[in-house]
């Protein structure tokens, strides 16, 4: 069974459509990419499958569970974590608090015992945030553990975003550009922390990604936007070479598009 | 990564660490004035016990508004509508006419009133749930004035326009014990921020006062914090009207209707923004302030000769000053009097004296929207 399926989604705005007909799947501890040039609709597939927005028709299917109309606190709590192009953190807290909140789904006590100051509630208190310290640990961010996310450079932030989907422990992690930012030494580092995440953590993983040397290094599987549709699907050599996709990322002709990469790469 | 880390000056051992028992000592003596401030002045005279009665309303009035706008980030322009709420509630369930209530009828009228103001506030809630920014601070202003012009007035609610009376239990007759038992209340609320802020309550709350889209991504159930958050602040507001109508022995509707209400409602946010947006003791110290200005400054009037110039113009006077204290802090202190205060509560808390406190000013700057960060 597969972890997530996408079938037959459209979103409409208005009379613009961001997503035709889009099916993909994504299968147990495999990361698969999604591509395609700005204003493909990769976002918007994420905020559907995440549901940020209401699927115009399709289904999304979540361990083969129809998770379509779920909200999306739900989801999360299902085990679809994600994060968000442009950083996703609550800014005005520091390391160690956002990672406490990313673990909202994991606390195990209602409201009301929080509110009366329950003992369970201090002791699970602590426990998260021994947890929050494991993960700082993993990434390697431990000593940012007390400082307020303004502080912090974007690679840092892009970092600790990551973090923060990993602290509620995800069965499936959906990236939203997790390089974006990053220069092409930590994209490398980037790609082998997914590739180690995914061994250590079981984890799967959807991403969006533009830096094509980490989509080829770590995705098993990639698929390929332009204009709401679906382009290509394949192995991100298979992908690479496509000339459909050579002619949507450079425009033009496809067979003239792809001789000036040739030449490029001679 | 490596110019982060050069760049590094913190150290989270540091920061944790507490301070020793010679060092708690100390604070225990610094203590004393604080303590002195608030248990024993008011002891001095009944005018004076009066005064800190309405500053311990106004504190509870300031950590309901705290709740609102400072976690939830949600803007109320009608608290004084759960403020009457309560203290009419309180009056109507007591109504005993001219004896005291035995203590479970007075336990009664306060649970009620709590009750009656965290379900209007409920409603209120669902109203604002899906509008924000100008559009939520009209409906809660209209849900205000309409509340206080249309609920109060209510003849056999408000003994027929001359006020239900609401007298104290025995044990809480005299003025000093009753002022002990709305500190008392005061803690109450105290405790119930803190754990919200020491629990996913909190985190919740200031998670979807920053970006709702991250928060429901974290799993928090955005509508429904939301509400709990408008609940939490009725509550504290409904008891602290509890508290104010057994303080002034009956339930007058004049003191929530018209200019008098509005007037109120305007001062409580103002107190919370000079207090600081989320800041418990800041918002404690300005809603104190707030209350005890008025007649600080009468007193000063009267010893200096200007009484009555000072009571011709107290309005004015009033409103000026808590005009020029909002503009001061938004310009310039964005993060209020309870940024002001921080290194003084840290210290207390058991950290090292220290005036450079970065999450403070970062919190602060986030705040008021100079964050770097982006979401």
């Amino acid at each position: 069974m597969s972890v997530l399926e996408v079938r037959n989604l459209t979103i409409r705005f208005g009379g613009l459509t961001a997503i035709d007909d889009l099916s993909l799947r994504v299968d147990e501890w495999e990361i698969v990419g999604l591509m395609g040039p700005n204003g493909a609709g990769k976002t918007t597939a994420f905020n559907c499958i995440t549901g940020f927005y209401k699927a115009g028709a399709g289904h999304v299917y979540y361990r083969g569970d129809d998770v379509t109309a779920l909200p999306p606190h739900r989801k999360a709590a299902l085990g679809i974590g994600r994060t968000f192009q442009n950083v996703g953190m609550v800014k005005s807290e520091t390391v160690l608090e956002n990672l406490l909140t990313a673990q909202h789904t994991k606390t195990g006590y209602g409201p009301l015992r929080a509110l009366v100051g329950a003992g369970a509630v201090r002791r699970r208190e602590k426990e998260l945030a021994a947890h929050a310290d494991v993960i700082l640990e993993l990434l390697g961010l431990t000593q940012f553990r007390d400082r307020p996310l303004g502080s912090l450079s974007y690679g840092t932030l892009k970092l600790l975003e990551l973090g923060c989907a990993l602290a509620s422990d995800p069965d499936l992690l959906l990236l939203d550009e997790p390089s974006s930012g990053m220069g092409p030494e930590e994209a490398h580092e980037l790609g082998d922390r997914l590739l180690a995440l995914r061994h250590e953590l079981g984890l799967t993983m959807l991403l969006i990604e533009h830096h094509v040397p980490l989509v080829a290094a770590v995705c098993d599987y990639v698929y390929v936007l332009n204009f709401g549709r679906l382009l290509a699907e394949g192995a991100p050599d298979d992908v690479r070479n496509h000339p459909e996709v050579v002619a949507a990322y450079l425009g033009g002709e496809a067979p003239e598009a792809l001789a000036v990469t040739e030449e490029e790469a001679s | 990564m490596t110019t982060q880390t050069q760049l590094l000056r913190f150290d989270p051992q540091a920061a944790r660490r507490r301070a020793s028992v010679t060092g708690w000592l100390v604070r225990a003596v610094f203590l004393l004035p604080v303590l002195a401030l608030v248990l024993w002045v008011p002891h001095h005279s009944d005018d004076w016990t009066n005064d800190a009665v309405f500053a311990a309303i106004y504190a509870m009035v300031g950590l309901s508004m705290n709740v609102l706008v400072g976690y939830t980030g949600q803007i109320s322009l009608g608290q004084q509508a759960f403020l009457g709420l309560g203290a009419l509630t309180a009056a109507n369930v007591v109504h005993t006419g001219y004896n005291a209530p035995d203590p479970f009828t007075f336990a009664l009228g306060m649970v009620a009133a709590v009750g009656v103001a965290a379900g209007a506030a409920l409603l209120l809630g669902a109203i604002a749930l899906r509008i924000r920014g100008l559009y939520l601070a009209l409906v809660t202003l209209v849900f205000g004035s309409v509340t206080a012009d249309a609920v109060f007035t209510i003849s056999s609610l408000n003994g027929h326009d001359a006020g239900v009376s609401a007298y104290r239990p025995t044990a809480f007759q005299s003025d000093y014990g009753y002022y002990l038992f709305a500190l008392a209340m005061v803690a109450v609320c105290v405790y119930v921020d803190v754990c919200v802020r020491r629990s996913k309550v909190g985190r919740g709350l200031i998670a979807l006062r920053d970006n709702e889209l991250v928060a429901s991504a974290f799993g928090i159930n955005v509508l429904g914090y939301k509400l709990l958050g408008f609940v939490l602040s009725g509550a504290m507001a409904g008891l602290a009207g509890g508290v104010f109508a057994f303080w002034s022995q009956e339930f007058s509707d004049k003191d929530f209707t018209a200019a008098a209400g509005f007037n109120k409602a305007l001062i409580f946010v103002v107190m919370v923004v000079v207090g600081g947006l989320g800041n418990r003791t800041g918002v404690i110290a300005a809603a104190a302030f707030f209350a005890l200005v008025d007649p600080l400054l009468a007193g000063l009037a009267h010893h200096t000769g200007w009484l009555s110039f000072y009571t011709d113009h107290k309005q004015y006077i009033s409103n000026l000053i808590g005009a020029g204290l909002l503009l001061q802090t938004v310009i310039f202190n964005p993060g209020g009097l309870g940024q002001v205060l921080r290194p003084f509560t840290r210290w207390f808390a058991g950290h090292p004296l220290s005036f450079h406190d970065e999450h403070g000013d970062a919190a602060a700057a986030a705040l008021a929207g100079g964050s770097n960060v982006r979401a």
